[in-house]
């Protein structure tokens, strides 16, 4: 395990460096091209977007997801939109505004070059997608149309109604699909990987298990890229699809890929409240909703008047108090933060006390109710199904929910991790947004990887790499089998009393209450005990039911949970090792007098890397060097 | 807290593709008015399990009513009785105390039955794959406001894009035909300049590969339009015969 | 692609479908008006068959073309039953229509049914009408009438003899009332199939085609009650 981490930042001034990069690499051979087989698992945005594109280059792609199609990842639920820089609105947005925004969104923590190559892809994405036939919003004129998001002052996010990440997934997976017409790609659907195969030190293949047979297989390649999102289900109640996971970045980082930033997580602060403990998941109202909802609580405590009845003078618009130069359309992690407080003041709202309210009324009054429902209808109709009250009428009640997970995989300007041959992309990284992640970036950032990053630097690893031909009958394909199956027997052995699903709330209980909204040194100090002694107890009375050979969901799901339990540990060490605040981050012994996030420059300007050995984790920096911005104080006032 | 409900499932079972399949009644006897229906057969698993039964398996994943995984005929409607929805976002508000539900998988030949209430619907992959895309490469495209395009034709183009490919169409069709589905996708690029080059090969390949995965013909009885999460017309099928009509003519 | 294949594949079978289907309103639009001649007295009635008969050559052109249509549609109506058949082998315990907008009704679930019933009744009517006394190679000098001194079949004494039964009369009204059914779903769907429709045109087109099949099966049902009842 090497204890540096190289990010291999190109040289050059920063506007220069991709191109920089991009001259000075090797390239694949035409011909040659059609000799590397690439395994691509995970079939969202990052993952979508990168087979596809691998598959016109020529490269014989194989590609896995867990759902029954690959049209069904979950960039497909991403309702609000993906921001670029083409400035069309005419509103001063530049490529580097759009970075600029970006870095100091992510509250200092995101590597420059990084950045500032997402920004100038932004537009190519754009292009991309309209010429792929994806609907995006138009104006009467026929051109595309922008609105707001937060964090910034200008228009630039694009977006198709509140259904953005659905029509941008399809557009990837059309393109997927015309590939595995035409034979270039090979699509295992329903097959889970449970383990990353090294050999010489370089990933050369991944073992699966097929969830419709419970056939476990080997699947070799000379490079795997790991697209496979994020893990805010160890919370067990997220906006995550059910099936999201973290399985198989943990085994790729149990096999030395260096896990960083695992405590940036993002707490969303517009989601439909909790209305009980039969509660699966939550659900996410887009941060578009911001751009005409105005956040209140009333000013007393325990006020339990209908929304309606309180009068004007008696509601705090406390975000418009607060911040108000951005006033409702502050970051998600500022936003989240204030509706915490609020609740924890007693100005909750709601039966369970919280929520904040998320009131139309007065664009009603200015817009007009048809305007409002061409903007948000389907929104609010979703609103409506689930709570059975009618938002244009009430407001909404909203409570924060966790949304994104900003730490990930650690990998390099190439999108390498520190194992050869493993690339991440997408959300599984962690490379891009820092300690927050500005709203409609998640999309911006899986596209990019996988359209425009990867096939380069993809190419530049194969070219410049004398790759042996291995395939799935070396012996470190049958050892890392052995292991899974193992797993799955064991897991099925142990009979226990306990179902996977109490387990999974027991660890979202611990990871909420003290690895959330805020943090303190006692509390995840308690989490990390709370959730060895979790840990040891699963693999004791966990009670796994059905068998191994047939479709079995509460085995797929009892195998993530086991890394889950794993990765919530990880999350609450580093959120003890990093003492200060920043973005979705908050200690509460490190705030300001007015209870904002206070960084701590000279400590932690950092990513915080974790290398995984059987003695357990050891953390490595990669000090991020800052050429071009000047820290500040990330300020929405 | 709202009052709990005493609800009664009759449920298909089904241990393997080739297996027998029949009814088993349970009963939930702490439903509650806010949970999902889905969170209700979460209810009944963890009862399940509890008692030593295997849990019953249906596909489900964001469960806010995009992504298309989940899917069962409740009560003999696709989705359930809640128009424009998916079955994770039908709520228990709209049942009583008492209520007994029936819940059955999609049932057509080129929807193979998995488990349980889990059904195979790579067809319908198999149906984009045959020509519902644009062929245009990564990298390749000119800059997005060079195409202005009219806003009604991009807003219908967006209508027919929203399909979540969950094949309530199928299931509720006395034919068990996939026009719905495949029309969607034909007449969203159908709308839009960038889909008019490949228009001709494109409803072609769609509309065979359709008829090889072992769909039924379509009688126009609609009931794929009602049971659509996301309300697509038929009109989409007109369309679809258009396109085709026009790609016969050469 | 072949026209055959083009024919055969899931929008050729509709197209097919519609196409004839809506020849065939033409087809039993005329001859419900060309029944309703009997209404004039028999002779208009037999003058309105000789005048058909006198078409000769074209008359037999367009017979020709009928037996197509026929043909076409019902071959065509059911392969798409058999091939729904194959595509749902196991049924639902429980089904039921989601409602609006759903054009799923007794009508459109019933097309093959009420269709093959009047196909068996079609061969019925030919055999007792066309081919029955008087008609080809059935002469019978009992049905031979003058109307102003042209010596022609007499068409209305057999409809006359035929609907005097109470058989033939009510089993004539029933299957026209199948017919109703049929068309009530059979106009709409034929210009959806032929992909003329457009949402806001549904409800019209397909209120307007119900309403053309409940005028072409009372047009029919008129003259075997009237008969029946002694009315004419």
């Amino acid at each position: 395990m090497k204890s540096v981490l190289d990010s291999k930042i190109p040289s050059g001034p920063l506007k220069e460096k991709w191109d920089n990069y991009k001259n000075g690499i090797k390239l694949v051979n035409p011909a040659n091209k059609r000799k590397h087989t690439v395994l691509v698992v995970g079939t969202g945005l990052a993952g979508g977007s990168a087979a596809a594109t691998l598959a016109e280059l020529g490269y014989k792609v194989k590609s896995f997801c867990i759902q029954d199609s690959p049209r069904r990842a979950h960039s497909i639920a991403a309702q609000g939109g993906i921001n670029a820089a083409k400035n069309y609105p005419n509103d001063g947005d530049t490529v580097w505004r759009l970075f600029y925004d970006t870095v100091k969104g992510g509250d200092y923590r995101s590597r420059e070059a990084n950045v500032h190559r997402l920004a100038q892809i932004s537009n190519n994405i754009i292009d991309q997608c309209v010429a792929q036939g994806v609907p995006f919003a138009r104006e009467y004129g026929g051109l595309l149309d922008n609105r707001s998001f937060g964090g910034a002052q200008v228009s630039r996010t694009f977006y198709a109604r509140g259904q953005t990440g659905q029509q941008l997934l399809l557009g990837a997976y059309q393109s997927m699909s015309r590939q595995i017409g035409l034979g270039n790609i090979e699509m295992f659907a329903r097959q889970e990987m449970l383990d990353l195969v090294l050999v010489d030190g370089k990933a050369r293949g991944i073992i699966t298990r097929n969830l419709v047979t419970g056939e476990i297989e080997r699947h070799s390649g000379d490079a795997v890229l790991l697209c496979t999102g994020g893990y805010g289900n160890v919370y067990y109640l997220s906006t995550n699809a059910k099936n999201s996971n973290v399985t198989a970045a943990w085994r790729c980082h149990k096999r030395g890929a260096a896990f960083a930033n695992p405590c940036f997580t993002q707490i969303h602060p517009t989601c439909i409240p909790v209305s009980g403990d039969y509660q699966s998941k939550l659900t996410l109202m887009s941060e578009s909703l911001r751009n005409d909802g105005r956040v209140w609580v009333p000013k007393k405590q325990g006020d339990t008047r209908k929304p309606r009845d309180i009068p004007e003078a008696e509601r705090d618009y406390y975000l418009e108090r607060r911040y108000p130069s951005f006033g409702n359309l502050v970051p998600r992690d500022v936003a989240s933060r204030n509706a915490k407080n609020a609740c924890d003041e007693g100005k909750g709202v709601g039966e369970t006390k919280l929520a904040v309210y998320l009131d139309f009324a007065e664009a009603i009054t200015r817009l007009g109710k048809d305007a409002i429902a061409a903007r948000y209808g389907n929104l609010f109709e979703m609103y409506e199904r689930i709570t059975g009250e009618n938002p244009y009428e009430t407001p909404m009640r909203m409570y924060p929910a966790v949304h994104y997970t900003m730490g990930g995989l650690w990998v390099d300007y190439e999108l390498q991790s520190n194992v050869e041959g493993l690339f991440v992309l997408g959300e599984a990284n962690f490379s891009d947004h820092g300690a927050n992640r500005l709203g409609a970036s998640a999309l911006m950032q899986g596209l990019a990887d996988g359209y425009f990053v990867i096939p380069y630097t993809l190419g530049s690893y194969l070219a410049s790499n004398e790759l042996q031909k291995v395939d799935g009958s070396h012996a470190a394909f049958s050892a890392a089998e052995s292991d899974a199956k193992a797993r799955v027997e064991k897991l099925l052995s142990i009979q226990g009393t306990k179902t996977v699903t109490e387990y999974h709330r027991e660890l979202g209980r611990i990871m909420w209450d003290y690895v959330g909204m805020s943090r303190t040194e006692e509390g995840l100090k308690k989490a990390i005990a709370e959730i060895t002694a979790l840990r040891e107890d699963f693999w004791k009375n966990v009670l796994v039911p059905g068998e191994k050979t047939t479709m079995n969901k509460n085995l797929e799901f009892a195998g993530r949970l086991a890394d889950f339990l794993e990765l919530g540990e990880l999350m609450a060490r580093d959120a003890l090792e990093r003492q200060e605040s920043c973005g979705g981050h908050f200690r509460e012994e490190y705030q300001s007098e007015d209870g904002e996030a206070m960084r701590n420059d000279d400590l932690f300007t950092y990513v915080a890397a974790w290398a995984y050995s059987e003695n357990g984790h050891t953390l490595i920096k990669e000090p991020l060097e800052y050429e071009s911005i000047k820290l500040t104080t990330r300020s929405y006032k | 807290m709202a009052e709990s409900m005493n609800i009664k499932l009759k449920v298909w079972r089904q241990a393997g593709p080739k297996a027998q399949g029949r009814f088993e009644t349970y009963t939930v006897p702490d439903a509650n008015p806010h949970m999902s229906f889905l969170e209700l057969l979460d209810v009944l698993n963890e009862q399940l399990i509890k008692s030593g039964k295997d849990p019953i398996e249906f596909d489900h994943d964001c469960r806010e009513g995009i992504c298309g995984s989940c899917g069962v005929v409740v009560d003999g409607v696709a989705h359930g009785p809640q128009r424009r929805t998916a079955c994770c976002q039908l709520h228990m508000r709209h049942y009583k105390d008492g209520d007994t539900i029936v819940v059955e998988p999609w049932r057509a030949e080129a929807f193979p039955i998995i488990k349980d209430l889990v059904v195979d619907r790579s067809a319908f992959d198999r149906i984009i794959a045959a020509g519902g895309f644009v062929s245009v490469n990564a990298g390749s495209a000119q800059d997005a406001n060079c195409l202005p395009i009219a806003k009604t034709a991009a807003d219908l183009a967006m209508d027919f894009a929203a399909c979540i490919g969950c094949g309530a169409c199928v299931a509720a069709c006395p034919n068990a035909s996939a026009s719905l589905f495949t029309a969607a996708k034909i007449s969203h690029l159908a709308m839009l300049p960038q889909g008019a080059p490949e228009r001709k090969s494109r409803v072609t390949a769609m509309v065979n590969q359709m008829a090889e995965e072992g769909f039924g013909d379509c009688s126009n009885h609609a009931e794929c339009e009602a049971v659509c999460p996301k309300g697509i017309s038929i009109s989409t099928i007109a369309t679809m015969r258009r396109e085709y009509f026009k790609a016969m003519l050469g | 692609m072949s026209l055959k294949n083009s024919l055969s594949s899931p929008v050729g079978k509709k197209l097919i479908t519609g196409i004839t289907g809506l020849g065939l309103v033409v087809f039993v639009l005329l001859h419900m008006i060309g029944n309703l001649s009997m209404f004039s007295g028999d002779d208009a009635y037999n003058e309105y068959a000789q005048l058909l008969a006198s078409f000769g050559p074209l008359l037999y052109l367009m017979e020709a073309g009928l037996v197509v249509f026929f043909l076409f549609h019902i071959v065509n109506g059911i392969q798409i039953w058999v091939g729904s058949k194959k595509a749902r082998r196991m049924g639902y315990d429980t089904y039921r229509s989601a409602g609006k907008p759903s054009q799923q009704t007794t009508s459109s679930r019933s097309m093959i049914v009420t269709g093959l019933v009047l196909g068996v009744f079609l061969v019925i009517h030919l055999a007792s009408f066309k081919f029955g006394p008087g008609g080809p190679g059935n002469a019978d000098p009992s049905y031979v009438t003058s109307v102003a001194g042209e010596e022609m079949r007499d068409l209305a004494k057999l409809v006359h003899h035929k609907f005097a039964s109470p058989i033939y009369a009510f089993g004539y009204t029933f299957v026209m009332l199948l017919l109703v059914l049929h068309l009530r779903h059979g106009v709409w769907s034929a210009f959806q199939s032929l992909g003329a429709m457009r949402p806001s045109l549904t409800p019209i087109v397909y209120g307007l085609g119900a309403l053309l099949g409940l005028a072409i099966g009372l047009g029919f049902i008129a003259l075997p009650l009237a008969i029946y009842f002694n009315v004419i």
